[in-house]
C-alpha cells in the first residue's frame, strides 16, 4: 500500500510541475512538450487505479494526436523562434535539451508503470475499487455504453457532427478563378477544339480567340 | 421496453437536422429551400412537444430523461421562440450575405441540445446537451467570419463558455464524488446531510449555469458578444439559450440540492441583486442598442432568479411566468432593430433613433409599448412579470431583495425612458426603408399584441404554468 502511495504522489507531482510549466515555459514548444509529460503522467495514475482503457485512450487521443498536433501548429505558425529573438537565447537547437528531459521522466515513467503492472500486480493496486477480474475495462463499457447509455452516445455523435459542419462553415472559402483539372474533358478534347488553322496575311498577324 | 413516444420530438429534430443537411449538401443553392424547411420543422416540433404537455411526471433511460410539465412548456417555449427568431430575421440574413445552408441546421441543433438541457435528469446527460447547444452558438456568433467583431466576438465566446464549462464539470466531478451517483434524484437522495464536497461542487455548477444566463459576475461576455454577432444570432442569444439555462437552474436547485437550499439560497440572491443592480446602472452609458440590450437582459436576468431564490413553488411559476414575457419583449425589440434597415445596411446606434416618430409613426409607437413595458410600466405585460416575482419574493419575507428589485426597476426606467425621448422629442435624423417582408411584420405584431393585451386575460399563460409543480 504504502508503495502504491508513493507512486501516486510521485506521478501527481509530475503531473502538477508540468501543468504549471505548461504555461510558464517561456518556449512554446517546451510548453508542448511538458504538455505531452502532463498527459502521460495522468494517463499512468489511470492505469494505476485499474481503469487501463481510459489511460491507453488518453495515450492514444492525447498523446498521440492532440499533443503531436499542438507540435505541428507551434512549429509551423514558427512562434518559438519569435519568442527566442524576443528573450536573446541561442537561436536552435534549444528545444534538445528540454525535449530530452521529457522523454527521459516519460521513459521513467512508463517503466514504473507498466513493468509494475506486468511483474508485480500487487504492487500497484488500489483495494478501494473493485474491479472484475474476468472482464476487462473495455468490454464492460461497451457492455453499458450501447445499452444503458445509448442516448448519450448517439448525442455526442450529433456534437462531433456540429463541430464538424462549424469547422466547415467558418474554414471553407470558395475561391473564384481556380483551375481544377478534369480528365474527362482532357480526354475527349479533340484535335478540332485545340487547332486552328488560320491564313497568316503577310505583315498583318492574326487575333485568335481563346 | 422504454416509451420512445416520450422521446420523439427529439428523435425527430435529429433526423431533421440530418435529413436538411444532405438536402443542402446535394441540392445547388437550396439555402432558401432549407431555411424554410427549417421553420416547418420547428412547427411540426412544437405540435409534437405540446402533445405531451398534458402527461404526469414520466422518465427514460434509466430515470435520466424526464418529461413532466416543466420541460414540455420550456420546450414549447423554445420552440416557438426559435420559430419567431427565423421568421423574422430571413431579411437580415439575406442582406448581409450570410444566409447559407448550415445557419438553420446549426439553429437546430442548437435547439436540439436545449431540449436535452430542459430534459435533463442527469449530470451527464446535462452536460451533453449543454455543449450540443453552445458549439453550435460559438459558430453561430461567428457565423459572419469575413467581420472582424463577428469572429471576435465567436471567440470569445468560446473562451469564455470554455472556462465555464471546465468550472461546471469540476462541480459535476465533486458532486459525483460526493454523492456517488449522477442522477439528480439519487443525488438529492445521499446529501441529506450537509456534506461540504457535495456544497463545493453546488457552488462551482452555480457559477457555471450563472454564466450560460450572463448573471452579474459572470455577464462580461455578453456586451461584447451581443454587439459583435449578427444581429440574428443577437437575438437568438439574448431568447433562447436563457430558456433552456433557467430551466436547468431550476432543475438543479430543486432535485438534487433541495436538501441544501439554506445553502444555495444566499448565493442566488446574491446574483440575483447584483445583476439588477448591474443591469440597470451599466446599461445607462451604452450608446450601442446591443449592447443596452445586453445589459438590459442582464438585469432582466436577476429578476427572473430572483423568483428561484424564494424556494417555492410560486416563485418558479412566477419565474417562468418572467421568462416568458422577457422572451415577448426581445423578440419584439429586435424585429424593430431589424426594421431600421436602408440599402441593406441595419442601423443599431442609440442616435438613429433620434425623432424616428416624425417618420416611422408605427414603428414609434411599437418601441414606446416595448420599452414601457421592459420598464416594467402597468398596463403593460412586463409588468405583471415582475409583480408575481415581487409577490412571491414578498411572500417569503424577502424584504431586502424586493427592496433592491424595486430600486433598480426605477433606475432601469431611466434609460428606457431616454430611449422613448430620443424616439419622440429629438430632431428627425434618418428615414428608414418600409418594405418589410411578412414575416418580420408578423413578429412585430404578434409580440407587441402580447405585450398590450396580456393585462386583459392573463388567466391564458397563468393558467397554463400554474400546471408546472416541481416541488
Amino acid at each position: 500500500m504504502i508503495a502504491h502511495a508513493v507512486f501516486f504522489y510521485l506521478f501527481s507531482f509530475i503531473a502538477i510541475v508540468s501543468a504549471i510549466m505548461v504555461t510558464a515555459a517561456r518556449n512554446t514548444v517546451h510548453s508542448v512538450f511538458f504538455l505531452i509529460l502532463d498527459f502521460i503522467s495522468i494517463s499512468c495514475l489511470f492505469i494505476m487505479i485499474g481503469a487501463e482503457f481510459l489511460g491507453m485512450i488518453m495515450l492514444i487521443v492525447y498523446v498521440g494526436a492532440v499533443a503531436v498536433l499542438f507540435l505541428f501548429v507551434v512549429m509551423m505558425l514558427n512562434v518559438a523562434q519569435q519568442k527566442n529573438q524576443w528573450f536573446g537565447s541561442s537561436k536552435s537547437s534549444s528545444h534538445i535539451p528540454v525535449g530530452l528531459l521529457v522523454s527521459l521522466i516519460i521513459f521513467f515513467e512508463l517503466i514504473i508503470v507498466i513493468g509494475g503492472w506486468k511483474y508485480k500486480p500487487d504492487l500497484l493496486d488500489s483495494k478501494t475499487i473493485i474491479i472484475s477480474e474476468t472482464t476487462t475495462n473495455t468490454h464492460s463499457l461497451g457492455n453499458v455504453l450501447y445499452t444503458d447509455y445509448i442516448h448519450l452516445f448517439q448525442l455526442s455523435g450529433m456534437i462531433l457532427l456540429v463541430a464538424m459542419i462549424g469547422a466547415i462553415v467558418l474554414t471553407f472559402r470558395q475561391r473564384e478563378g481556380l483551375k481544377r483539372q478534369s480528365y474527362i474533358s482532357q480526354i475527349s478534347r479533340e484535335k478540332k477544339d485545340g487547332v486552328q488553322v488560320v491564313e497568316v496575311p503577310n505583315n498583318k498577324g492574326v487575333k485568335i480567340d481563346v | 421496453m422504454m416509451n420512445l413516444d416520450l422521446i420523439f420530438p427529439e428523435i425527430f429534430l435529429s433526423l431533421s437536422i440530418m435529413t436538411l443537411l444532405m438536402i443542402g449538401v446535394f441540392k445547388k443553392k437550396s439555402e432558401n429551400l432549407v431555411y424554410n424547411l427549417s421553420i416547418i420543422t420547428l412547427a411540426i416540433l412544437f405540435a409534437m412537444v405540446v402533445n405531451l404537455f398534458t402527461i404526469n411526471e414520466q422518465f427514460i433511460f434509466n430515470y435520466s430523461y424526464k418529461i413532466d410539465n416543466l420541460s414540455s412548456f420550456m420546450k414549447a417555449l423554445t420552440i416557438i421562440s426559435g420559430i419567431f427568431v427565423m421568421i423574422s430575421s430571413s431579411t437580415y440574413l439575406k442582406s448581409l450575405n450570410i444566409l447559407k445552408i448550415e445557419y438553420p441546421i446549426l439553429i437546430l441543433s442548437s435547439i436540439l441540445g436545449m431540449m436535452v438541457m430542459i430534459s435533463s435528469n442527469d449530470l451527464i446527460v446535462f452536460y451533453l446537451g449543454l455543449e450540443l447547444q453552445s458549439l453550435a452558438l460559438y459558430v453561430l456568433a461567428s457565423f459572419n467570419r469575413d467581420n472582424i467583431l463577428s469572429s471576435e466576438s465567436g471567440l470569445k465566446y468560446f473562451v469564455l463558455s470554455a472556462l465555464s464549462s471546465g468550472l461546471l464539470l469540476y462541480g459535476c466531478s465533486l458532486v459525483y464524488g460526493f454523492s456517488g451517483s449522477t442522477n439528480f434524484i439519487d443525488i438529492a437522495n445521499t446529501s441529506t446531510n450537509i456534506e461540504y464536497g457535495v456544497i463545493f461542487g453546488l457552488v462551482f455548477l452555480i457559477v457555471g449555469l450563472a454564466f450560460k444566463i450572463s448573471a452579474v459576475p459572470f455577464h462580461m461576455w455578453a456586451p461584447d458578444v451581443y454587439q459583435g454577432s449578427p444581429t440574428s444570432v443577437t437575438l437568438f442569444f439574448a431568447a433562447l439559450p436563457k430558456i433552456a439555462a433557467l430551466t436547468v437552474f431550476i432543475r438543479f436547485l430543486f432535485t438534487p440540492f433541495i436538501n441544501l437550499i439554506d445553502q444555495w439560497q444566499t448565493i442566488i440572491v446574491f446574483i440575483s441583486i447584483a445583476s439588477m443592480i448591474f443591469g440597470a446602472i451599466a446599461a445607462i452609458g451604452q450608446s450601442n442598442l446591443k449592447r443596452l440590450i445586453a445589459y438590459s437582459s442582464i438585469g432582466h436576468m436577476g429578476y427572473a432568479l430572483a423568483g428561484l431564490a424564494s424556494g417555492t413553488n410560486e416563485g418558479i411559476q412566477s419565474s417562468v411566468i418572467y421568462i416568458s414575457i422577457y422572451l415577448v419583449m426581445t423578440l419584439a425589440f429586435f424585429s424593430c432593430l431589424f426594421m431600421m434597415r436602408k440599402k441593406n445596411v441595419f442601423y443599431e446606434d442609440i442616435q438613429d433613433l433620434s425623432g424616428l416618430s416624425a417618420n416611422h409613426p408605427i414603428l414609434s409607437i411599437s418601441l414606446l409599448i416595448i420599452l414601457f413595458s421592459l420598464a416594467g410600466i402597468p398596463p403593460l405585460a412586463g409588468f405583471f412579470a415582475k409583480f408575481y416575482i415581487f409577490m412571491s419574493v414578498i411572500e417569503q419575507s424577502m424584504y431586502f431583495l424586493a427592496i433592491v428589485g424595486l430600486l433598480s426597476t426605477v433606475l432601469a426606467a431611466f434609460y428606457y425612458l431616454r430611449l422613448i425621448k430620443i424616439i419622440y422629442f429629438d430632431k428627425p435624423k434618418q428615414t428608414f426603408e418600409k418594405d418589410h417582408n411578412f414575416g418580420l411584420r408578423l413578429t412585430l405584431a404578434v409580440s407587441t399584441g402580447i405585450l398590450v393585451l396580456y393585462f386583459i386575460y392573463p388567466g391564458l399563460l397563468n393558467e397554463l404554468v400554474s400546471k408546472i409543480i416541481v416541488i
